[in-house]
């Protein structure tokens, strides 16, 4: 810096030995991106060389145009955005409607122990099968109609809410109480200031799980019932007439979706808990 | 002393309670028989399957499937996810796009696998593999990552040889990350199992089921339900026993 | 043990009328695993209104337990407090507390911590917060209305911990080892800034420490206990606001210091 100080600014451009700069940052920094590119390009090249093997390969993998024309006929007949708001409503509906029973009676069980050993065990027991486990039975009682798809899509976003919620009430800090006490805070308060917030954190991590199991419990129930509007019943259509390339559209539009899912819900959560620690 | 009387008793009321009108329902001009049948039928149906070997039939083809397909899944994520930690270069190139498709559920690629490998059973153990590979190797790197520079630089001011730096240091810490990944990649791989077998298989628990609901066999279904719970009930907790035992320095 | 404390060494003119505290024959004991552990015996104490009284004592000695008891956090097995005459029945505003750790609400901000103290008070939001600016202009927090607890430091924290207990305007203010996880340098700027909040404010400052120098800079009134019981009351005589070499200190500190290693 210093030495530098001393030269008039032109001498010391012009006593540059090399001539050629390093390359710019971001450019670097794009390179360096790019090479995560490689493999999903280089696994698209081997698709797309498959297809053009012989005409039994080809039937799986559909040459890559191909793919792009359903894309542009999905997106122009306004089928994909149909079947991907269904999905999505299906999914929140799910969740909002599971999400807030299992809050509720999370809570509940964090506080009164009556109501967690009278249920406590039950729904223990319950949440060990597998939720598509649940699938046959409700289908013989419900039909395989909407009412069916939104309970299970419900109960899949009650046991995490449940799990979280519980867990989150019931580490109240007794130091943190007592504070209430001595400033005589209500019992609204006392929710509202200590109770609630102690338990956010928790809350807000079982809303993550439950929306992730909400999200892949509506594909599973779609696909495997494979009746009305939905991503999952577009797939098992598809894989049903043998168009690999609407199943592949599928598989990223559910991918894609349930990350911007995610992105939001980290945001929300980011703002929420601004008063963590962070890093 | 009532109030541990109390305290075991509770708990019970609410599934005595659902028993009873379960029972009630079903005894004299109650629910047809394709909706309910009363507990007496669905045990007999269990011991009638139980009986033909057809039980243990279904039980045999899935959890040789869940096995198989867990044993390819969890070793290949074993050690991609030690690659993924310990090369910069592994992680430039395929981390991307490991993540992306992380973020597709399992239950999505099952139709691309069905075009991909048919119904037979190649596409179950590749599914069963997929589930089990993502939270293996995702467990694997963070548990490897997770290393503290601080105990290697401890391990280097002893001299520690690189054996021992393995066994004293890397695997011990590795290893708890590791067990909890393995078990939920199991319990996933088991859930994504009986999705596939209920879309297409000939045998196994969720065939079973998914036969019983075409033939309005509420007795069989209810069975495949108590069985699918129960069987991820003890992987589970066969898991967390293993956990406990090998990870007993542990707090928490 | 019975002991009255005279209000000498508080100046006349500018005495306060409340918060006054009588304490009479009190017990206070544990149950631990079933068996009783008696740790306040035959306890009575009298306070005038206004005295700042620092209460010393080893580590388990009850001096945490007699203030939790004036908080009315606990509740005595026997025998009497009288705030003011009115029998002490449970946490009340005329009573603040403040905890060796700040024990701030970590989700809410200084200024919300503090207007929390305010919530069962019926003036208007607006006047609050000017009161809560006040407050923090007192304890010197001016510019951190905004902060989150964890973005402050030690000292700071423990700042906004006295600002939410004075909020309420409490008679009397109980201070439980407020200083003990602090730093020696913030412990010292502390303690001549308790000081100064009590000279502005004259309520009653009751404060547990076990720093013997601490009690001497801040007390009117020294108790000092042994395990369950008063062993001696003393006066310190010299004025406020108080220069730490005083010479009166001297014998008063060894003199308490004998009686800490006699208990």
């Amino acid at each position: 810096m210093s030495l530098i100080a001393e030269f008039p600014p032109n001498f010391v451009h012009a006593d540059r030995i090399d001539d050629h700069d390093p390359p710019p940052a971001w450019l670097v920094a794009l390179v360096k991106r790019a090479r995560g590119l490689l493999l999903p390009v280089l696994l698209a090249g081997l698709w797309h060389w498959a297809s053009t093997i012989d005409a039994s390969t080809a039937y799986a993998f559909v040459p890559l145009d191909q793919i792009g024309d359903r894309l542009l006929l999905l997106l122009s007949s306004g089928e994909l955005a149909v079947n991907a708001g269904s999905s999505l409503g299906r999914a929140l509906t799910g969740l909002a409607l599971g999400g807030l029973s299992g809050i509720v009676l999370g809570s509940l069980m964090a506080g009164f122990p009556m109501v967690e050993r009278l249920f406590g065990p039950l729904l223990q027991a319950f949440r060990q099968v597998p939720l598509l486990g649940w699938l046959p039975l409700v289908g013989l009682w419900l039909g395989s109609g909407e009412g069916a798809k939104q309970l299970l899509v419900a109960v899949a976003a009650f046991h995490p809410l449940l799990l979280n919620s519980y867990e989150g009430f019931a580490q109240a800090e007794k130091k943190h109480l007592e504070v209430g006490r001595v400033l005589m805070l209500s019992r609204w308060r006392t929710f509202r200031f200590i109770l609630l917030p102690t338990a956010l954190p928790s809350i807000l991590t079982g809303i993550g799980q439950a929306l992730a199991f909400a999200w892949i419990s509506t594909i599973g129930v779609e696909l495997l019932f494979g009746t009305g509007a939905g991503l999952g019943s577009l797939m098992h259509t598809a894989q049903m007439a043998g168009d690999m390339g609407v199943v592949v559209l599928c598989v990223v539009a559910i991918g894609l979706m349930g990350y911007g899912l995610n992105l939001i819900l980290s945001l929300v959560r980011a703002r929420l808990l601004r008063w963590r620690v962070t890093g | 002393m009532p109030s541990i009387l109390h305290r075991r008793l509770l708990p019970l009321v609410v599934p005595g309670l659902i028993l009873a009108a379960w029972i009630g329902a079903t005894s004299g001009e109650g629910a047809p028989l394709q909706v309910l049948v009363p507990p007496s039928a669905v045990i007999d149906g269990f011991n009638e399957l139980l009986s033909s070997g057809e039980l243990a039939d279904h039980l045999r083809a899935s959890l040789w499937r869940l096995l198989t397909g867990f044993a390819i899944g969890a070793s290949l994520g074993l050690g991609f996810g030690i690659l993924l930690a310990r090369s910069a270069l592994v992680a430039a190139y395929t981390g991307p796009f490991f993540q992306a498709v992380r973020q597709v559920p399992s239950i999505a690629f099952l139709p691309m696998l069905i075009l991909l490998l048919g119904v037979d059973e190649g596409f179950k153990l590749a599914i069963v593999a997929k589930a089990a590979f993502f939270p293996v190797a995702l467990a694997t790197h963070d548990g490897v990552k997770g290393i503290s520079k601080g105990w290697l630089e401890v391990a280097a001011i002893y001299r520690l040889s690189p054996v021992r730096v393995l066994l004293r240091l890397i695997l011990p810490a590795t290893v708890p990350p590791v067990l909890t990944g393995l078990r939920l990649g199991l319990t996933r791989a088991w859930i994504v199992l009986v999705a596939a077998e209920l879309m297409a298989a000939e045998n196994g628990i969720g065939q079973m089921m998914e036969m019983g609901r075409q033939m309005f066999r509420i007795d069989t279904v209810m069975v495949g339900v108590a069985l699918t719970g129960l069987i991820g009930f003890a992987l589970d907790q066969g898991f967390r026993l293993a956990e406990r035992r090998l990870v007993r320095w542990k707090t928490a | 043990m019975n002991a009255i404390i005279d209000p000498r060494s508080v100046q006349a003119d500018s005495a306060p009328h409340t918060g006054g505290l009588a304490i009479r024959h009190v017990d206070k004991s544990f149950d631990i695993d079933g068996r009783k552990l008696s740790v306040l015996e035959d306890v009575s104490l009298t306070i005038a209104p206004g005295q700042f009284v620092s209460i010393v004592g080893a580590s388990g000695c009850g001096k945490s337990t007699l203030l939790r008891l004036i908080a009315g956090l606990e509740r005595q097995n026997r025998g009497d407090i009288l705030l003011d005459g009115v029998p002490v029945a449970g946490p009340g505003l005329d009573r603040g507390l403040i905890f060796q750790d700040h024990r701030l609400f970590p989700w809410l901000t200084v200024e919300q911590n503090v207007l929390l103290a305010l919530s069962n008070s019926d003036e208007a939001a607006a006047d609050k917060r000017v009161r809560v600016a006040s407050l923090l202009t007192l304890v010197g927090l001016d510019g951190f209305a905004q902060a989150f607890p964890h973005q402050l430091s030690g000292g700071m924290a423990q700042r906004a911990a006295i600002a939410r207990a004075l909020a309420p305007e409490p008679q009397v203010l109980l201070l439980d080892e407020p200083l003990g996880a602090l730093d020696a340098l913030t412990r010292l700027r502390l303690q001549s800034e308790l000081q100064r909040i009590w000279l502005t404010r004259r309520s009653t400052m009751i404060m547990v420490t076990h720093d013997v120098d601490e009690a001497l800079f801040l007390g009117d009134v020294i108790v000092v206990m042994q395990p369950g019981r008063i062993a001696r009351i003393l006066h310190v005589p010299a004025p406020h606001p108080r220069d730490r070499a005083d010479p009166s200190l001297a014998p008063l500190k060894a003199e308490i210091l004998s009686l800490l290693h006699a208990g």
